[in-house]
């Protein structure tokens, strides 16, 4: 399975969820298959991902659908702290979603540790509720059984180096997107406006 | 009244929903009070958390201000080194809202022979990425720490990005290291 075919089947699983997406390839190919209000691109903030999903997860309702992370080996590996951050503070509506094809797909396809570590072991041991999966079915059925966790859940998805070809880069200005998904939490998740 | 209560008066005036704090002994009366007043204990409150780096702060009370919340951070100024691009990329860039009360070292009593390296040039730093930079001190009394810190996270509410706050403790009721 390539990313943009696993993109394509959490695009329609996420529908009703906040997502947060990593950086580059992973962002410009999720807008690709789909584009959308629900949709928080990261469009530089590398690794970032768990924490912000993590923040998101505490300051909403946990009865709402869960705030879902898609994140890269890579970025993941560039600040796994988000692991032992989400195991201790411990939201029950996060679902963290790696996309593990072993190399920096967006930064010359160099190799990542993940081919050595065992990142599902480490989520697993931060107190992660985890499952894993290669293929567009294993995908469907886990990131469905992993809705009903009532912990920070954790999938890992092994899929095949490469980026799709032709997709655009993602040229929006960041206010533009902190609008629509914040209007887009007002909306669904019944959030209000910050005030001073 | 302290000046560290004050600062954590100041968070909580400022109205932030949850305070995440990397450690450093001269924050530590500023965690103690902010997790008493939350009445919490062993540094740990439903309102005050521990993280573990100063960027993944940046993220997790950063998200706040998409659910129409403000978050607050409570850290060393040597951690900015560390924060520097999730600062830039994340809630400066997106316009988020957020609070940080950093206490200043490699000032005035500093001891350490090299935090200042660090230290020393992140007002500077901070400004020349667009971050407004207050500083406190001595000079200042009690109330004006607690005024303005809650100023800070008002301000970072009304133009939509992370404000900072330094404080340097030497002279004060507190400790510089």
């Amino acid at each position: 399975m390539k990313r943009i075919e696993a993109l394509a089947v959490l695009a329609e699983l996420s529908r009703r969820h906040p997502v947060v997406v990593t950086c580059a390839a992973t962002s410009r190919e999720l807008a690709a298959v789909r584009d959308s209000d629900n949709h928080f691109y990261l469009l530089d903030a590398m690794g970032l991902v768990g924490s912000v999903a993590t923040g998101l997860a505490l300051g909403l309702n946990p009865d709402r659908p869960k705030v879902v992370g898609i994140e890269g080996d890579g970025s993941l590996l560039m600040n796994p702290n988000v692991l032992p951050t989400g195991g201790y503070l411990a939201p029950a509506n996060l679902l963290l979603v790696l996309l593990d094809n072993g190399i920096y797909g967006s930064t010359g396809e160099l190799p990542t540790y993940s081919s050595h570590i065992d990142l599902e072991a480490l989520a697993a041991a931060a107190g992660w509720t985890t499952r894993s999966t290669a293929t567009a079915d294993g995908l469907r059925a886990t990131f469905t059984e992993l809705l009903d966790v009532e912990k920070p859940a954790f999938l890992h998805v092994r899929i095949e180096p490469g980026n799709a070809p032709d997709v655009a880069k993602l040229l929006l200005d960041p206010v533009s997107l902190r609008d629509r998904f914040a209007r887009w939490l007002r909306d669904e998740h019944l959030v209000t406006a910050v005030k001073a | 009244m302290t000046y560290a209560k004050a600062v954590a008066d100041g968070i909580w005036a400022a109205n932030a929903v949850k305070v995440g704090y990397i450690p450093s002994v001269t924050v530590a009366p500023v965690i103690k009070a902010l997790v008493a007043t939350d009445g919490g204990g062993n540094g740990v409150s439903s309102r005050v958390t521990p993280l573990s780096r100063e960027e993944e702060a940046v993220g997790v009370m950063g998200a706040f201000a998409l659910t129409g919340a403000l978050g607050a951070i409570v850290m060393q100024d040597n951690g900015f080194g560390n924060a520097l691009t999730a600062l830039a990329t994340f809630p400066t860039s997106y316009h988020l809202p957020l609070l940080i009360f950093a206490n200043a070292r490699g000032g005035l009593g500093e001891y350490n022979s090299m935090i200042h390296s660090i230290s020393q040039p992140v007002p500077a730093i901070l400004r020349a990425v667009g971050v407004p930079v207050f500083e406190l001190d001595r000079r200042h009394s009690i109330d004006a720490w607690r005024d303005t810190v809650c100023e800070a996270g008002v301000h970072a509410v009304m133009t939509h990005r992370p404000v900072v706050v330094l404080g340097s403790f030497w002279n004060t009721d507190g400790m510089v290291a």
